[in-house]
């Protein structure tokens, strides 16, 4: 990976033990804790349940998406085709959808899956590519995934020509997409059903603690016995396929297979929560319960800057301020704790 | 100009010999092919044509490169280019602009831009080198800034009025009948050559990047070097974003757009290489006539926008491969 590897640490800054006091209890749930106070004193139209609503589904995506992005970067790689795999299996999905509904009409028991399967498809090829490529050619992530980054996307453009797709099942938008199951949007479940795998798998399984010990420590990894290759190209695959089921998701919700869908923004975002998590971009570091946190406080930061009426311009700059604060933050903590 | 690497290269074998000619070979195939197709690729008009496009691209990569070699990235390139445009034609078209003195506005105008161009960098460089944060994440983070900086200032909309001698100057002027785009990139190119061949600031970037440990042991002041490789790759930037004001005549809050990965990518196929320690202005060269033969050929044997875009990133994966290659005979 790409590290800034010039030196080892020096002597911090001072204000260090501050930090390490909050690194502590965690910055995260207090920054969340924060948010919110804030949100209950200034407007309270952020605690109607439609707005809820809205920030718990696209804390929903988000978190699914950060999920795998986080699956990669404990791996020591990196993702940034995860916005370009959710705008090709949204439009994959929804043509096939609509070529299947006109195969086999009024059937959705047949297109419905079938459709999915299209879809979550383009997640599995992309990501054995990304996969296959970074784990046995030992290429840069960064460059495959930009790759498969432009491909994925020129696809989507190609199947589409930019226009929306239409020709969903009805049912498949209404009584999924837009539905509520027990009060609650049907993608808090399944997105707390994924968080909840993705922490069996990291905390209970060996293939969790392979991944670790890959990014960890490649070296030592391989020497007792880890097979390298194969966790690397699972972490790849893992993420694809989890963000092409974000993508199914919102298609579901939006009711069309959109190519603008993701994009640059979903990938900037899964990393910006994966990073304001704590997960670190040398590998080896990571849990699940703190990304689906890291998305959460953005999806809160972005919907109480929009009830605030600050100007989407100036979002994007304190988006940016957030980031890097995150991680000088983060990287403060790191050296006080010594490891260098 | 040689190619300029930080690695000890010994013997050169065939292989390696092989592997150093392949681009310069690929480049004239894609010409040779293009031309089966279209006879109007090989014109002199198209051939001019290219290189002028490959100028500005060759500016943006070799800015790139510069923090690439340090084992760095610089995403908020393409953002800073679009605050850099806008910056720089609102100077220009403000108050300052008046009938006999568009000279003093236009100056105004560049050193805002070239200013906004230093800051960017600074903040860049900063945060890296000092605060050692992941150059992914940093710049990730300015990129969003400057969006954020180009959308406010200019209001999402195209700042128009660009007094017309400026672009008479940096888009149609021509010296010695060489365009000026190609001369400025010409300039810079050599300029950098020179940089990273010929003083201790530049093989320091090199040896930063090959060696971090190596570079401390021996003294070099890696945080200072890194910073200002990161201001230097966003003057360089900011450069290229003049050059295109100049070109659209108008402050554009979008002009970045592509710019960020295409300058990768160009400074990747060129042979730069993302492990750092290994670059040169002719691989950067390279890169970008190679990037903008390719699209420009496809451009005129009328393939499509969006098929275009698969054959790039297959071409990106492809340079991996022959990067990995490369290293390997080395």
């Amino acid at each position: 990976m790409s590290e800034s590897a010039y030196g080892a640490g020096r002597p911090g800054l001072g204000g260090e033990a501050v930090a390490q006091q909050i690194m502590r209890v965690g910055l995260l749930p207090l920054l969340l804790f924060l948010s919110v106070a804030f949100m209950a004193v200034f407007e309270q139209k952020f605690f109607g349940l439609n707005n809820l609503f809205n920030v718990l589904r696209s804390t929903s995506f988000l978190a699914i998406v950060a999920a795998g992005q986080m699956l990669v970067l404990i791996v020591a790689g990196f993702d940034l085709s995860v916005g370009a795999v959710i705008a090709l299996t949204s439009t994959v999905m929804a043509k096939s959808m609509a070529a299947l509904g006109v195969m086999f009409p009024e059937q959705n028991a047949i297109i419905i899956p079938l459709g999915v399967l299209c879809g979550l498809g383009c997640g599995l090829f992309i990501g054995l590519i990304n996969g296959l490529c970074v784990a046995y050619l030992r290429v840069s992530p960064f460059m495959v995934t930009l790759g498969t980054l432009s491909i994925a996307t020129g696809l989507a453009l190609l199947l589409t020509q930019g226009i929306p797709v239409y020709g969903m099942p009805d049912g498949f938008v209404t009584d999924f997409g837009r539905a509520l199951w027990f009060g609650l949007p049907t993608t808090v479940y399944i997105a707390l059903v994924i968080i909840l795998l993705v922490w069996f798998v990291q905390t209970r399984t060996r293939l969790g603690r392979y991944l670790y010990a890959v990014g960890g420590n490649l070296q030592a990894a391989i020497v007792s016995g880890v097979p390298a290759r194969r966790n690397v190209i699972l972490a790849y695959v893992l993420c694809s396929m989890l963000a092409s089921t974000a993508a199914v998701l919102m298609t579901a919700r939006l009711g069309s297979g959109q190519a603008s869908m993701g994009g640059n923004s979903m990938m900037l975002q899964s990393i910006a929560a994966a990073v304001i998590a704590g997960v670190s971009l040398r590998g080896g570091v990571g849990r699940v319960e703190l990304v689906a946190l890291g998305a959460l406080f953005l999806s809160i930061l972005t919907n109480a800057m929009n009830l605030l009426r600050v100007d989407s311009k100036m979002q994007v700059v304190i988006l940016g301020i957030v980031l890097v604060a995150a991680a000088a933050l983060e990287e403060l903590a790191r050296r006080r704790r010594g490891h260098v | 100009m040689s190619d300029v690497s930080g690695r000890e290269v010994g013997r050169i074998t065939p292989t390696a010999a092989l592997v150093k000619a392949m681009l310069p070979i690929a480049l004239v195939a894609l010409l040779i092919l293009f031309s089966a197709a279209e006879s109007r690729v090989l014109s002199l008009g198209n051939l001019s044509n290219i290189l002028n496009q490959a100028s500005y691209l060759a500016i943006f990569a070799s800015a790139q490169m510069l923090v690439i070699i340090t084992r760095g990235f610089d995403l908020s390139l393409g953002t800073c280019v679009s605050a850099v445009s806008v910056t720089a034609a609102l100077v220009m078209t403000g108050s300052l602009a008046t009938e006999e003195a568009n000279a003093l506005a236009i100056v105004g105008g560049v050193a805002m831009g070239l200013t906004v161009g230093v800051l960017c960098g600074l903040f860049n460089g900063i945060v890296v080198a000092i605060f050692r944060v992941n150059p992914f994440v940093a710049t990730l983070g300015s990129l969003n800034i400057c969006m954020g900086v180009a959308t406010m200032a200019s209001d999402g909309r195209p700042v128009f009025n660009v007094p017309r001698e400026f672009s008479n100057i940096v888009y149609s002027g021509e010296l010695f009948g060489i365009p000026a785009p190609i001369l400025i990139a010409a300039i810079a190119l050599i300029v950098l050559h020179f940089i990273l061949a010929h003083t201790v600031f530049g093989r320091g970037l090199f040896l930063i990047g090959a060696n971090p440990r190596a570079a401390e042991v021996a003294g070099l002041p890696a945080r200072r070097y890194v910073t200002q490789a990161y201001v230097l790759c966003s003057i360089m930037a900011a450069v290229g974003a003049l050059m295109l004001t100049g070109r659209t005549g108008s402050g554009e809050p979008n002009l970045g757009g592509n710019l960020t990965l295409e300058s990768i990518a160009a400074a990747v196929i060129g042979g730069v290489s993302l492990r750092g320690g290994v670059g040169g202005a002719s691989s950067v060269v390279l890169g970008a006539l190679f990037v903008t033969v390719l699209s420009n050929g496809m451009n005129l044997t009328r393939i499509d926008g969006n098929v275009q875009m698969i054959v790039l990133g297959g071409v990106i994966i492809l340079a991996v491969f022959l990067d990995r290659f490369r290293s390997a005979t080395r």
